[in-house]
Formats: C-alpha cells, sequence, structure tokens
C-alpha cells in the first residue's frame, strides 16, 4: 500500500475512522460524504496522518499536531488505512 | 504620493480560530482598540489603528476566526464580506494579514491560499513560532515566501516578537496580489490547494513526529474522561456558579448604597415636583436597578473568557454533546445556553459560533428560559413569603434550584419539539471541534473583553433602558391623582387605569389588578416587579433594601382580596413564581433575538410563546391547585 490507487477494490478495503483501534497511526486516504468539504476545511486531507485518540461518542483524533474532536457520522466519511 | 492626507488604508487580519489574531491585534494597536458593532451585521469586527514605522496611520480589522471562505457560519460569512468588501460603507481592505499558527500549516494555510485567491495583497504572519519550534518543527520562512510570493514574518505575537518586523512589512506601498500558481484550470481547486500545501510544507516545515504525547494530552485524559472528566465538569461549573453569585455581593452593594445616596442627595438638594419624581423614580430607579446586575454580567464575562482562553470551554462543549444531542442540539449550543443564566443577550450572541442554522435559532429561541439573573430578586421576594422563612435557608436554596430546573427542563423540551418540526439539517451529525492545546489564560485579553462587555451593557442602560425608565415613570404618574396618596396617585394613572382593566385577565391566575400592573411592569425589565410592588403595597423606601424586602414581604402576607379572603395564598405565589420561570420580560432581549435571527416574526413569535406559555402554566396551576382544595 505505498501507492494510492482510486480503484474500487482499494476503498473497499479501506476502513473508516470509526472503525480505527485507539491509539493507531492510520493514513487518511479517501474522504467521501457530505461533510467532507468541512473536514478538508479543518485539516483532514488526503495522504495526511492521524492518530486516534478516542472513540465514543466524538472521536478526538490527532491530526498534524492539533486535536479535533468529530461526530461518529463525520469520521464516517473518513476512509483511512493503516501505515506500513 | 501624500499618503497623510489620503484616508488611513485598512488592513484586515485573518486566520483559522485560535491562530492568535486577536493577541496580534492587541499587540499592534495597542490601547487604541475598541469595538465596532456594524448595524445589521450579525457578528463584531474589531477595528483599531496603528502605526506604520513611517507614522502612516492605518486602520487594522481583527475578523472573527474561520476555517475556510465557504461562509459555512455566519462569523465566516462576515469575514468573508469584509474581505470582498460587501459590508456596506466599508471597502475592501487594502492589505490582508494571514494570521497562521507555525505548527500547523498543513491546516492554516488552506485559508491562506483561499485569501490569495481573492486577489487582495497579502502578507503571512507566522505565528507561534516557539509552540513550532518546541515540537521540532524545522520552519524556512524563505522558502515559504519565495514558494506562495508573499512576504512572510516568523512572530510570536504574545511575546510581541516579530511585531516590529511584521510593522515594517507593513509600510507603503502595499506588495502586489501574489498570483496563485497552484490553481491549475484541469483540476478541482480543492486537490490543487491541498498537493501544493503538501509539497510546501514538505519543503519548508518538515515535522519529526506529529502524534507525540503532550501534557495537554496528559490533563485531557482526565477531564475527558467518561467519569473523571463529567466530576470535573460539574465541579468547575458549580464553582463558577456560587463565585458568580456570592462576589457579586459585594460590588453590588457599592452601586446600591451609591444608588440611594444619590437619590437622598436629590431629595435634599431639589423641591418636591415632577421634575425630581422623574429622576429619582424614573431615572435612578430604573437605570440604576438595572445597573445593580453589572457585577454579575462582567463576573460571568471574566470567568467565560477564563474558560475559553485556558482552552477548557472546548472540552465542556465536547462532554456536554452527549447531553445536548438528546433534544437536537450539538455540544456548540452548550456555551450560549449556559451564558444565559446571567443574561440571554451575551447567550444568544454567543450561538454565533453554531454552523447550523437551525440548530442556531433553536439555540436562540430557548435561551431565555434558563433563568436569568434578572429573575432572582422577584425569587427572592417570593421564596421566603411561600415558604414563611426568612432569607438564606437551605429549603429556599432547594426551591431555587427547583426554579432552575423547571426553566431549563421545559427549554430543552421546547427544544426537542421545535427541532423536530425545523427539518433534519442538510448535513445532519456535524460536529466538529479544534481541542486547543491548554493555554496560560491572556489576562490583557480576559479584562479588556470584560470591559467591552461591561461598556456596551451600561451603554445600553444609558439609552434604552433610560427611556423606558421615562415612559413607565410618565404612565404610572399621569394623570395626577388629587389626593397626594402613592397608591392612589397610581390606580388613577394610566398604568393603574390599565391595571383595573387587566384585573379580569389575571383574576384566573390568582392576581388582583396591583399584581397584574406590577406583572405589566415587569414586561420593560423583570427586576421592576419588585419595585412595583412596593409602589403599589405603600412600602416605604428605607436606605436597605433587605429591611425593604421585609417589610414589603409582611404587607403582602396580610393582603387580601375585598372578601376577606388573602391574595397570596402558597398556590397563587407558586403561579406567581411560575409566571417569571416562563415569561419573555426583557425588550432588549426580543431587540438582539430580531437581530441575530434576522426577523422580528422570530422574535415576536418567542415572545408571544413564552408569554403565553407562562400564562396558560401559571392558569393551569392555579385552577388544578385550588380543585384539589389548596
Amino acid at each position: 500500500m505505498s501507492h494510492f490507487l482510486a480503484t474500487d477494490l482499494e476503498i473497499d478495503s479501506a476502513m473508516t475512522l470509526n472503525q480505527v483501534q485507539v491509539g493507531c497511526d492510520v493514513q487518511i486516504r479517501v474522504l467521501s460524504g457530505p461533510g467532507c468539504e468541512r473536514l478538508r476545511d479543518l485539516g483532514f486531507c488526503e495522504q495526511l496522518q492521524v492518530r486516534k485518540l478516542a472513540g465514543g461518542r466524538n472521536l478526538i483524533c490527532s491530526i498534524c499536531g492539533t486535536r479535533m474532536a468529530i461526530s461518529r457520522e463525520l469520521a464516517e466519511q473518513v476512509l483511512v488505512s493503516p501505515i506500513g | 504620493m501624500n499618503h497623510a492626507s489620503a484616508p488611513p488604508s485598512t488592513i484586515a487580519l485573518i486566520g483559522n480560530p485560535n491562530a492568535g489574531k486577536t493577541t496580534l491585534f492587541n499587540a499592534l494597536t495597542g490601547a487604541n482598540q475598541r469595538v465596532g458593532n456594524y448595524a445589521g451585521v450579525t457578528v463584531d469586527i474589531k477595528s483599531g489603528e496603528t502605526y506604520t514605522p513611517h507614522g502612516h496611520k492605518l486602520r487594522v480589522w481583527d475578523l472573527p476566526g474561520c476555517y475556510s471562505l465557504r461562509a459555512n457560519s455566519p462569523d465566516e460569512k462576515i469575514a468573508l464580506d469584509a474581505l470582498t468588501g460587501a459590508i456596506p460603507g466599508e471597502s475592501k481592505p487594502d492589505l490582508v494579514v494571514c494570521v497562521v499558527d507555525a505548527s500547523n500549516l498543513e491546516r492554516h494555510l488552506q485559508l491562506t491560499l483561499q485569501v490569495l485567491e481573492l486577489g487582495v495583497p497579502c502578507i503571512l504572519a507566522l505565528n507561534m513560532v516557539d509552540v513550532a519550534e518546541r515540537t521540532g518543527l524545522r520552519l524556512d520562512p524563505a522558502k515559504l515566501s519565495e514558494e506562495l510570493g508573499i512576504p512572510v514574518v516568523p512572530m510570536q505575537a504574545n511575546a510581541k516578537r516579530g511585531i516590529i518586523e511584521l510593522k515594517q512589512a507593513l509600510r507603503f506601498p502595499f506588495p502586489n496580489a501574489a498570483e496563485h500558481r497552484w490553481i491549475d484550470s484541469s483540476e478541482n481547486p480543492e486537490t490543487s490547494r491541498r498537493t501544493f500545501i503538501t509539497q510546501l510544507c514538505d519543503l519548508a516545515a518538515r515535522r519529526p513526529d506529529s502524534h507525540q504525547q503532550t501534557r495537554s494530552d496528559q490533563v485531557d485524559a482526565i477531564l475527558l474522561h467518561p467519569i473523571y472528566g463529567w466530576i470535573a465538569l460539574l465541579g468547575i461549573f458549580f464553582t463558577l456558579f456560587w463565585a458568580i453569585f456570592s462576589f457579586a455581593q459585594i460590588p453590588m452593594g457599592w452601586i446600591e448604597s451609591g444608588q440611594s445616596s444619590f437619590a437622598a442627595w436629590i431629595n435634599a438638594t431639589m423641591n418636591e415636583g415632577d421634575f425630581r419624581s422623574l429622576l429619582v423614580d424614573g431615572i435612578i430607579g430604573g437605570v440604576g436597578g438595572v445597573l445593580m446586575f453589572l457585577p454579575q454580567i462582567g463576573l460571568l464575562f471574566f470567568f467565560i473568557g477564563l474558560l475559553e482562553s485556558s482552552g477548557y470551554m472546548a472540552r465542556a462543549a465536547y462532554l456536554m454533546d452527549s447531553v445536548m444531542a438528546k433534544v437536537g442540539l450539538s455540544g456548540k449550543a452548550f456555551l450560549p445556553l449556559f451564558s444565559s443564566y446571567a443574561c440571554a443577550i451575551p447567550g444568544i450572541m454567543a450561538t454565533r459560533s453554531i454552523d447550523s442554522a437551525k440548530e442556531r435559532l433553536v439555540t436562540i429561541f430557548i435561551a431565555p428560559w434558563m433563568s436569568c439573573s434578572a429573575r432572582l430578586p422577584v425569587y427572592f421576594l417570593i421564596v421566603p413569603l411561600l415558604l414563611h422563612e426568612h432569607e438564606g435557608t437551605w429549603k429556599q436554596a432547594l426551591v431555587l434550584f427547583g426554579i432552575y430546573a423547571l426553566g431549563t427542563s421545559a427549554a430543552f423540551f421546547v427544544a426537542k419539539l421545535l427541532r423536530s418540526r425545523l427539518g433534519k439539517d442538510l448535513n445532519p451529525g456535524h460536529f466538529l471541534l479544534e481541542l486547543p492545546p491548554y493555554r496560560k489564560p491572556q489576562w490583557s485579553y480576559i479584562f479588556r473583553h470584560v470591559f467591552d462587555r461591561s461598556f456596551s451593557f451600561v451603554k445600553k442602560a444609558g439609552t434604552l433602558i433610560l427611556g423606558l425608565s421615562i415612559l413607565l415613570w410618565a404612565l404610572s404618574t399621569y394623570p395626577k391623582s388629587t389626593t397626594g396618596d402613592a397608591a392612589d396617585a397610581l390606580t388613577h394613572s394610566a398604568m393603574g387605569r390599565i391595571g383595573a382593566i387587566i384585573e379580569p385577565a389575571v383574576k384566573p391566575l390568582g392576581f388582583d389588578g396591583r399584581i397584574g400592573t406590577a406583572i405589566l411592569t415587569s414586561f420593560a425589565a423583570r427586576e421592576v416587579f419588585v419595585s412595583s410592588m412596593a409602589i403599589l403595597y405603600r412600602v416605604e423606601e428605607t436606605p436597605d433594601p433587605a429591611a425593604t424586602r421585609k417589610l414589603l414581604r409582611e404587607r403582602l402576607a396580610s393582603a387580601s382580596w375585598p372578601d376577606g379572603r388573602r391574595i397570596f395564598t402558597p398556590l397563587s405565589l407558586v403561579s406567581l413564581l411560575v409566571f417569571f420561570i416562563y415569561a419573555m420580560q426583557c425588550l432588549p432581549t426580543t431587540a438582539v433575538v430580531a437581530r441575530e435571527s434576522g426577523s422580528w416574526k422570530w422574535a415576536l413569535g418567542q415572545f408571544l410563546f413564552m408569554t403565553g406559555f407562562a400564562y396558560a402554566a401559571a392558569l393551569v396551576i392555579f385552577q388544578v391547585g385550588r380543585l384539589i382544595g389548596y
């Protein structure tokens, strides 16, 4: 998974930010959904690395050194893959 | 060029929330700042003045913080309008200073690129370089400047580092607008901006590991904990409430005694007449009664400023989100509603940060049901009468708590109903909040904020409330009676006649015409009720307000209907309390609601609904209570 290819297969195999375990580092692959403009404004852009710090009703993530709280609905629109 | 005679050029500060715009603004403008409140516009732009190193005067605007120029929320809309010259009476700024957090360039540069695309001359203020360096980020301002095509000034505004350099960059002539070479017509502008920023950050802001555990994270592990977090939240807000009410007593006493000695001085120096009565009863009584709440409002803003500045407010909103979601609101509605316990006006203004227009309307609609501090004098009058006890016992505290709970739970119930009626949001579930690192509070900013707010409150007392006080005084003074007795004069006056007319309307609630009249006067401001009751029930003012209240209470306890029944039964007192919990009796709030919601229909609808609800609730309580034998 060194290079991102926009194939359906790859997107299918990616998971949403909700499914990531707390404490894991992941890389954002695709943003899809009605909230993605807002997410990009706040720094959730493709290629960037995210660490999930807390789960629950709203997630807390660390992105570019900032802590962001986002709702599960929004996190559902962030497709990520493990770094590796 | 002769700049001395030309009007001063305007520079605008723009940036994401928490980038340090206001700190920079204060550092640039010093003590010259004032708050500009543009009529018809819902968000404040702060405006101030500064000088270039060559002595040219510059006007500086501090725009509301925003994440993008897509105008998602009202404060982003105002920032966009200011940059494009869409604010009536103001032209486009001559130069824009984009303030970015150097430790967060990947995110903050998004907005900078959007500003550059507008084609305005721009300077990049690379703020908080100290924070960036501490996290190990290697910054290259020269490279950034070269790639973006605009001057870049590294700085640390809170320590005043880099201010001189920034002022040097503000020299005439201003730089030309940079070309935006990242725009590629074949590509989506989002994608091209993002690619450009990624490249730029790789070149000019290399970061080692962005996810290291900071001290803020360690604090958050406790303060955002599912159990300890709630304990901390409750502890903090209870302490805050207690502090507001107990600390405010001291300056409130000063204002009260200053007021009564001023009134006594006028009484002693002036001859008796209508003008003295206007000054003492109308103006000092009316305006002074409202100014009394200045310490509480100042303290509330101080604590809110403290919570915001330290970074805790975002955590409170995060925790409260799950509670607010039960009634269809989000955590962002917490701060406005919380502020409304002191005064609904700042609470309603604070709703500007809510992105969803529908959620914002609902929050504005229910905010006046959070029992504000103006209702307290009324509660303090009625509750001891209800319990037949002296002021300040734990039973009264319990009843007071019940009063707050009654208002709040009804507000949440209405919010739930209203939210489902307004329909779903275009984008549901959009809770998104930055949790800034905990910082030391910026005292100068907090105190300035408190001063601004208090000043605008005093200004309101001097204009709107002054006018209303004069009007009310005139209504309750003319036409005059011949007997010279205070209570007779009131029944004879326009206000007293209105009271006689409305008695049939308030009788089913258990009130007589005098209470009806007092309620009528309290529609300008709730606290007027107490002084109206004092006049109507012939209680002489004494210098000590607690003694006046005690005297009034004794008089009220013995008041009776013409057939000998007591007027103030426990049932009619409860009915009166409930009326005050729910009625919308605050003209300034209605005016602010009309401005913030952009329609008089909403404000009027809110007024009619709340007052109608209060009437119905009091009616049901009194009638049902009588049926079951109270």
